[in-house]
């Protein structure tokens, strides 16, 4: 389904992705930059606050130059080093072979996992959407509404545009009307 | 105002006349509603009076006016820019004074209709049409107030409708004397006054208290200064030594007799709280249009539901320890809509004996739980992870504070002993069972739950695992239906992995 050349290397990493996710199509290999881009504003925002943290504190308690910094970036950098690998393999989806398929898989998680399935005739309506650095990295979320209260929104997030709006198309031939 | 009958003979283009056939609420609704905006105003005078206008009765009075005038002037505003029209599909509401909103909804969409009549609504001989869609919370379209006979007509129009066929005028009109043809056919359920005071019984709840607590609070200048302050009590018993003079027979007496008058406040409530809200409960069938249900209830406030049979998603079925133990069940109804005042679920029969929930069940098409079914447990683990937890966490605080703060602090460690009993019950009460057509799932054991949901109203299933699934490779079954509450979905909790999986294969 993609449409970009695969080089040996991306596809090296694909399989491997494939080994966490009980073998379905992992996401566009751009979403695991996107994800690190992410965790590393995640991380600079937690060392930003404990720099503040710890000029702010200063004064009333002596503490060690770097007492709270140290842990904190280093807590940050494990995040930022560790994390985005494991997000990204956990994620994959699934939606049958070539528009035979009757329903959407999604799984994603690392630490708190989750897989949903939502049958294609289940789906209200579809949303396509890109936020400013997914469209930096060329990537896409496919959001579908469903009527149930729990699950009422199953964002897949990092497919690459144009897969995003083939699946969309996929799934719009099966909706169908007042399900409830 | 135009007072024909709620009809349209419109064509098939409603915005082309726009504007002709929009028909305003009934006048006397101005009136209800200045009167509750008076009444939510009157604190805020009060406040004026005593501080702005220094108790100035002159002043205040004008100021009074001056408000009172102000609030019916904006109340008649608001209700003359608000109008609506019932088309052949749809019924449309034009409303807002400044920022204009025209809201379209088809008939096909709307879950439920109710009528609501509140006292004065009722000395008045309006009634509140709610129409819901279950878009969002809380009505999607209400009009408030309509005369009763308006009311009424839009209520039959909406049942009569039938996607795809336009209800008929002439099939509109004769809508009351069908009503009355229902009023002879015998209930579906209904409860009279032993059986409401029955479900009062177990409708125990502290809200009066709550309300005797906040009338005291209020009332506070009757009280002796030091009426709220527990040392002025503590102090003035040692003083007497009226405990300790009594005998010790006496002292179990006493504490017995206030845990008595607790429980009796807390049942007396609960039979006050349900008698305003179930008097009169009748729930019938309605065939014309599409076939639903019929709820009508209310001391007060009488509510008037119209429901059809096919939005119902699935049934739910609540009991507790004791009322199980008499055989008393409350049927309820999932569906898109919500059932007013924070209810989830429409109540269907607030309280009966599974002989009269079967016939309930069988106008809708589910089946209750068949005779010999097997109920599967989930795994232990569901206790007994939490029962460490809970413990490590009490045992904590209870070895901290004893050592720093207080030696009787290690008592709290006695707490773990009925929370994990409560966490034992509970798993023990946690079962499901799945039959070709429907899933069945138990829950609590204080506040039981059983969920009755056909299979093909699940709109999505998830197999969660949290990290502390992951080591004994559990997981948990959420399932996904229209309606109910987003805080509290449908869970299998703690099963193999394999079998989740097993099992969310047959229910999708």
């Amino acid at each position: 389904m993609n449409d970009i050349t695969i080089d040996p290397l991306a596809e090296m990493e694909q399989d491997k992705a494939r080994a966490y996710n009980q073998g379905l199509t992992p996401l566009h290999p751009p979403q695991k930059s996107l994800i690190r881009l992410n965790v590393g504003i995640f991380t600079a925002i937690l060392i930003i606050a404990s720099v503040a943290v710890e000029f702010g504190i200063r004064n009333e308690l002596p503490l060690a130059a770097g007492s709270i910094i140290g842990p904190v970036s280093a807590f940050g950098l494990f995040l930022f080093v560790m994390l985005p690998n494991r997000i990204y393999r956990r994620w994959g989806y699934d939606i049958g072979p070539d528009g035979q398929g009757e329903q959407l898989r999604v799984l994603r998680g690392f630490m708190w996992r989750t897989d949903t399935i939502v049958p294609f005739n289940r789906i209200q309506h579809i949303d396509v959407a890109q936020g400013p650095f997914q469209r930096m990295f060329g990537l896409s979320t496919l959001i579908v509404h469903t009527a149930g209260t729990h699950n009422s929104i199953v964002a897949l997030p990092g497919l690459s545009t144009p897969d995003a709006e083939a699946m969309r198309d996929t799934i719009k031939g099966h909706i169908r009307q007042d399900m409830i | 105002m135009n007072e024909a009958p709620v009809i349209s003979t419109e064509p098939e283009v409603p915005e082309a006349n726009d504007g002709k056939s929009f028909r305003r609420l009934h006048p006397l609704s101005i009136l209800l509603k200045s009167v509750a905006a008076i009444g939510q105003n009157l604190i805020f005078m009060g406040v004026l009076y005593f501080s702005v206008f220094d108790q100035n009765i002159v002043y205040a009075g004008l100021a009074a006016l001056a408000l009172l005038v102000f609030i019916v002037g904006i109340t008649t505003l608001i209700w003359s820019r608000f109008t609506y029209h019932i088309g052949p599909k749809e019924i449309r509401i034009k409303s807002g004074l400044l920022s204009r909103n025209n809201r379209s909804i088809p008939f096909d969409r709307i879950q439920d209709v109710s009528l609501e009549q509140k006292l004065v609504s009722r000395i008045l001989g309006l009634a509140t049409v709610k129409l819901e869609t279950g878009a969002s919370a809380g009505e999607d379209g209400k009009l408030d107030a309509l005369a009763l006979a308006d009311a009424e007509a839009l209520r039959d129009t909406v049942r009569d409708y039938k996607s795809g066929v336009a209800a008929i005028a002439a099939d509109v009109a004769d809508g009351p004397t069908s009503a009355e043809d229902i009023e002879e056919r015998p209930p579906l359920f209904a409860m009279d006054n032993r059986r409401i005071f029955i479900a009062g019984l177990f409708n125990f709840s502290f809200i009066l208290l709550a309300v005797l607590g906040a009338i005291a609070q209020n009332l506070d200048f009757l009280l002796p200064d030091e009426f709220f302050n527990p040392w002025y009590w503590a102090e003035q018993l040692s003083e007497q030594d009226m405990v300790n003079g009594l005998s010790f027979s006496a002292q179990i007496a006493g504490a017995i007799g206030a845990l008595v008058s607790l429980i009796a406040i807390g049942m007396g409530s609960g039979i006050i709280r349900t008698f305003i809200r179930e008097y009169g409960f009748r729930l019938d069938r309605v065939d014309r249009g599409q076939p639903g249900f019929r709820r009508r209830r209310g001391l007060f406030t009488l509510t008037d539901m119209v429901m059809p049979i096919h939005r119902v998603q699935a049934a739910i079925l609540r009991t507790g320890p004791i009322r199980q133990r008499f055989g008393w069940y409350h049927l309820k109804f999932q569906s898109l809509a919500s059932d007013g005042s924070g209810e989830s679920d429409h109540s269907a029969a607030p309280c009966a004996q599974m002989e009269e929930v079967d016939p309930i069940l069988d106008e809708t098409d589910i089946t209750n739980v068949p005779l010999g079914l097997e109920f599967h447990r989930v795994d232990p683990a569901l206790w007994w992870r939490d029962a460490i937890i809970i413990s490590v966490i009490l045992g904590g605080v209870s070895v901290g504070l004893g050592l720093f703060v207080q030696p009787a602090f290690y008592a709290l460690i006695l707490l773990a002993i009925p929370i994990i009993a409560a966490m034992v019950l509970n798993w023990r009460h946690h079962k499901y069972a799945l039959t070709a057509e429907q899933l069945f799932v138990h829950a609590g054991w204080w506040r039981r739950k059983l969920t009755i949901l056909p299979i093909r109203k699940i709109q999505t299933v998830d197999v969660g695992q949290s990290p502390l699934d992951h080591p004994l490779d559990l997981a948990t079954v959420t399932v996904g239906i229209a309606g109910g509450s987003a805080m509290a979905p449908l869970k299998i909790n703690d099963i193999p992995i394999a079998t989740a999986m097993a099992l969310r294969k047959k229910l999708i």
